[in-house]
């Protein structure tokens, strides 16, 4: 029980500390890694959290996704090294405070609420892995089939936004003067 | 075994906080993307820690977990699109510039 609360403990430090360099840093690579560090951690946080099948997903996903963020990061930004300090943030006390409120609501409920007897055994890995697969294919098959559909949708989307948009009427111009 | 549940649920609400700044301070397509996966990763954290220590015997907290890193990488998919079509017709992501559909 201490090993598990010094592991959750240290990994949510890490999670936590990764999660502030994002915004911290000027270089967007250096961002995108620290992204993805803190992803890895929160993953991390849920393999000692004894859910192994969702904490190795996590860190398998992440590790791609981020991967691809980096590559767009130097693709899109301005300043990609940060050599130029460049400041690209705005209303900062605004966000500030936005995010400090929120997390401090966040943390009284956390303290405050009274959260009832808490599980001291979970199944293991493979029960639950079990467990888990039985639960998408029955009872929340509707939700995991729905999901797909939204994947494809959005992946059609993507790719339809991100086609670059030919001028009909220059192309007809052209075929006229030829 | 309740100070476990604390600690994690301590850790995705300080992940959420510092998500919401990131989505609003920052002015780069990309860099907001990454405070709301941030956000995301804070909401997943807590979905575990309530499985793990509240229902362990609901499958459905950790059906919910994989929803929400469904709707992670579908954030991802569409915002790349998004950007990379902004990108094309203006020459930039920065959103501070991004006032097309301002009334």
């Amino acid at each position: 029980m201490y090993a598990q609360a010094f592991f959750v403990a240290v990994f949510g430090l890490a999670a936590i500390g990764f999660g502030v360099v994002v915004f911290r840093t000027s270089s967007m690579v250096r961002s995108a890694l620290a992204l993805l560090f803190s992803q890895t951690a929160v993953g991390c946080m849920f393999l000692a959290m004894q859910t192994e099948f969702l904490g190795v997903l996590q860190i398998m996903m992440m590790a791609t996704e981020m991967s691809i963020m980096a590559i767009f990061m130097v693709m899109f930004m301005m300043d990609p090294g940060g050599l130029g300090g460049m400041d690209m943030s705005h209303q900062k006390r605004f966000s500030i405070g936005a995010g400090v409120s929120a997390a401090a609501v966040a943390i009284a409920v956390a303290l405050l609420s009274d959260w009832g007897p808490v599980a001291e055994q979970v199944a293991d890995a493979e029960a639950q892995t079990r467990a888990l697969g039985m639960e998408l294919l029955g009872r929340s098959m509707m939700i995991f089939e729905t999901a797909g559909i939204t994947i494809l949708t959005a992946m059609i989307a993507a790719t339809a936004v991100a086609i670059p948009v030919q001028n009909l009427a220059s192309k007809d111009d052209k075929e006229a003067s030829e | 075994m309740t100070a476990v549940l604390i600690v994690a649920l301590l850790t995705g609400a300080i992940l959420f906080g510092i998500g919401i700044y990131g989505a609003l301070s920052q002015t780069n397509l990309v860099m907001i993307m990454m405070g709301v996966e941030l956000m995301l990763a804070g909401a997943m954290v807590n979905l575990v820690a309530f499985w793990r220590f509240l229902h362990p015997e609901a499958y459905s907290g950790q059906m919910f977990v994989l929803v929400v890193m469904t709707v992670m990488a579908l954030e991802m998919a569409v915002g790349f699109g998004v950007a990379i079509a902004r990108f094309r017709a203006k020459g930039s992501v920065e959103m501070e510039e991004a006032e097309d559909l301002k009334g």
